[in-house]
């Protein structure tokens, strides 16, 4: 029994067929007391009213014309299966009636009784009303209730069997339910099993019905799909950091060991220090960089969003890198359609955007154009950063978003490929996302960020921010 | 000028100290919190340099937030091993002049003091800058050497403008990002000595004498005598 307990199925189906019987019990009370209580209500006034009248009787016309109307009524062939009259003399002698069997002790006058006694020769359960005339004889009036006692233990036969009937099939139903609920369950139980076995590939199959169930799992497919891209980046971004900080650490490590070399002189010792910090500088930069990208995906910074002016955003990162593209022989222009703003974090947001700006301008090579644009949708807004060099072959862009992924042919340019996870994590961040599209030439890179609500009050935006060009 | 470090960890402590001393400052060092909210609120200082977390109980802002209830206005430099937006805010906000995110070079953290002990030496006019014959008007956000306008794009301004303001001073290249920029990250590339070169082109190169001068691994500095 403590094992259907444990089971919500079952102390769910239990508890409601217990509830139904509960309240058809109430139902059949009230039929009950309907039915087979005013047939027995009726009975007892008509047994009073009976008494009154003979009794009435009796003051008016005396004790002969009451046996007169006993014996009339007896003869009478009216009700003759079921009337009951007795009149005994005071003197205890029979006057008339039709029954045997009953006497004061069994029967005292003035209240209704059941009794078995003998009527017509033949044994009879009656209910009588005695009752006690002013000259001391006795008028019984009386029912036998053979009939109704057999409708009431009719009523109560059918009761009880369609009670017993209900729990039966409540308790059938029970582990009925209980079995199809533990069915549905025992998938997605077999599926954690082999989960926590270590295979994160399982999945609970999805039933063709479409229900509670087929939509629970669903979320839980979802749910395992976002933690196994995590783990599977969390084991990337591990291979990636222990191939990245290795060989910065063993150059300065093999740096440190000639140094330690007798012979030396200071100026080979300051340039092995040098180097050194160079180094670890960069390491410290690269962590930073980790640190950033998991700072954003945490999603703590959407506390303090605020309405952010992509405007201001792109012509910062241009006005930043404009010499820069000047020096490369790069054409950088920018270009802002509309009023779009977006609610966020305006570090983070420019961050993405330098990162993919830094990459453009690296990776386009000289002579080459680079839009940066900020521009709305309906419902989105966007900053987009399109060049016209090489761009990335369509087998590589959904890898180039990942941690530390970097073509092969960019290997010996300065960077550590996070630039793109950056920009990547920061639109996530944003509930938007980074797309990247061949230009032919070139690459179209666009952070699609959902547009701030369009009532964004104008004081709720630095004025400084606020794009120059609208009121000219 | 008197310096007082509260820092616990004996590396980052040496190392400050010493480059303090080498720069030519008095430097008292204290590793606890207690002892350090002690000799802060009750000893007169030119610079606080302090760490965030101390042993004894005592957080570092809590010293900060004393000092200012104090009502004193001891220019004080956090150094801290979180290095998130919101932490720095949170310094800064406490009372903190300057945050420093831990591994920092020490030339990194000269500068930045530099500029916060100067910071009320400076005078201001409100109206014009001056370096040599350089001239920076202000109003009109226009600058001309020797008399002959050069033209500036408005971010141009402003990093000439943090410069001047900053003559004498070494100026590193995250203070720029910060001040000219509001850039609280590392953009990894050179960014920052692209756009000085461009501005060194366009005010020294055919003037004398040079103004805007390199100062290696550290950053850049404004200044009229060679």
């Amino acid at each position: 029994m403590t094992r259907f307990w444990d089971t919500v199925a079952f102390r769910l189906a239990l508890g409601y067929g217990l509830l139904a019987i509960g309240s058809m019990s109430v139902i059949a009370a009230a039929f009950y007391f309907g039915t087979v209580g005013v047939l027995a209500r009726s009975t007892d006034a008509k047994l009073v009213s009976v008494s009154q009248r003979l009794a009435d009787h009796y003051e008016t016309r005396g004790g002969e014309a009451l046996r007169q109307e006993v014996q009339q009524l007896l003869a009478d062939g009216i009700e003759q299966d079921t009337e009951v009259y007795l009149l005994v003399a005071p003197d205890g002698r029979r006057v008339a009636g039709n029954i045997y069997g009953w006497s004061m002790a069994t029967a005292p006058p003035g209240s209704l009784t059941d009794l078995a006694v003998m009527r017509n020769g033949r044994p009879s359960l009656s209910r009588l009303l005695p009752r006690l005339l002013p000259d001391g004889s006795m008028l019984v009036v009386g029912r036998d209730m053979q009939d109704q006692r057999e409708i009431e233990r009719l009523v109560w036969h059918a009761l009880l069997l369609g009670g017993a009937v209900a729990l039966v099939l409540t308790i059938g139903g029970a582990l009925l339910f209980r079995r199809q609920l533990e069915h549905r369950v025992s998938a997605i139980r077999r599926t954690a099993l082999e989960i926590e076995a270590g295979d994160l590939s399982r999945r609970i199959p999805i039933s063709d019905v479409e229900d509670e169930f087929a939509r629970l799992n669903r979320d839980i497919n979802r749910m395992l799909d976002r933690i196994e891209h995590l783990m599977d980046g969390v084991r990337h971004v591990s291979n990636a950091i222990a191939h990245d900080l290795r060989t910065p650490l063993g150059r300065i490590r093999s740096r440190l060991e000639e140094a330690l070399r007798p012979g030396n002189n200071t100026a080979q010792l300051a340039g092995t220090a040098r180097f050194s910090i160079q180094q670890v500088d960069e390491l410290i930069r690269m962590l930073d960089r980790v640190l950033q990208i998991a700072e954003a995906e945490s999603g703590a910074h959407r506390q303090s969003f605020t309405p952010v002016p992509l405007a201001a955003v792109v012509s910062n990162v241009v006005e930043l890198y404009d010499a820069t593209a000047e020096a490369e022989g790069i054409t950088l222009i920018s270009e802002i359609e509309g009023q779009p703003v977006t609610m966020g974090d305006q570090n983070l947001l420019t961050s993405a955007l330098v990162n993919l700006t830094d990459n453009a301008l690296k990776y386009a090579g000289s002579g080459a154009t680079v839009h940066v644009r900020a521009t709305q949708d309906r419902d989105t807004v966007s900053m987009i950063v399109q060049d016209d060099g090489p761009g990335i072959p369509p087998a590589e862009q959904s890898r180039v978003t990942e941690r530390f992924y970097r073509l092969d042919q960019s290997r010996s340019l300065p960077g550590n490929g996070l630039g793109l996870s950056i920009a990547s994590a920061a639109a996530s961040l944003h509930w938007g996302k980074l797309e990247l599209e061949g230009a032919a030439p070139g690459l179209i890179a666009r952070i699609v960020l959902p547009r701030a609500a369009t009532a964004v009050p104008a004081s709720a935006i630095p004025p400084e921010m606020l794009p120059a060009a609208t009121d000219d | 000028m008197r310096c007082l470090v509260i820092e616990d960890e004996a590396d980052t402590a040496r190392y400050v100290c010493n480059g303090l001393t080498e720069a030519g400052h008095t430097v008292t060092l204290v590793r606890d919190s207690i002892n350090g909210l002690h000799v802060a609120t009750n000893e007169r200082w030119d610079i606080i340099i302090l760490d965030r977390m101390l042993p004894g109980g005592v957080d570092g802002l809590s010293i900060i937030t004393t000092i200012r209830n104090l009502g004193k206005t001891t220019p004080v430099i956090i150094l801290s091993a979180l290095a998130s937006l919101d932490e720095r805010v949170r310094g800064l906000r406490g009372g903190g002049d300057d945050y420093l995110t831990k591994p920092f070079a020490f030339s990194e953290l000269l500068a930045r003091m530099e500029a916060l002990l100067r910071r009320g030496a400076t005078k201001e006019d409100s109206r014009e800058l001056w370096i040599a014959d350089l001239r920076l008007d202000l109003r009109t956000r226009r600058a001309e050497r020797a008399g002959r306008p050069i033209a500036l794009q408005p971010r141009e301004f402003r990093l000439l403008e943090y410069l001047v303001r900053h003559q004498g001073q070494v100026v590193t290249r995250t203070m720029l990002l910060e001040a000219v920029w509001d850039y609280y990250f590392d953009p990894q590339t050179n960014v920052i000595d692209v756009q000085i070169s461009r501005l060194r082109r366009k005010i020294d190169k055919d003037f004398s004498p040079q103004l805007l001068r390199t100062v290696r691994g550290t950053g850049y500095m404004i200044s009229a005598d060679d």
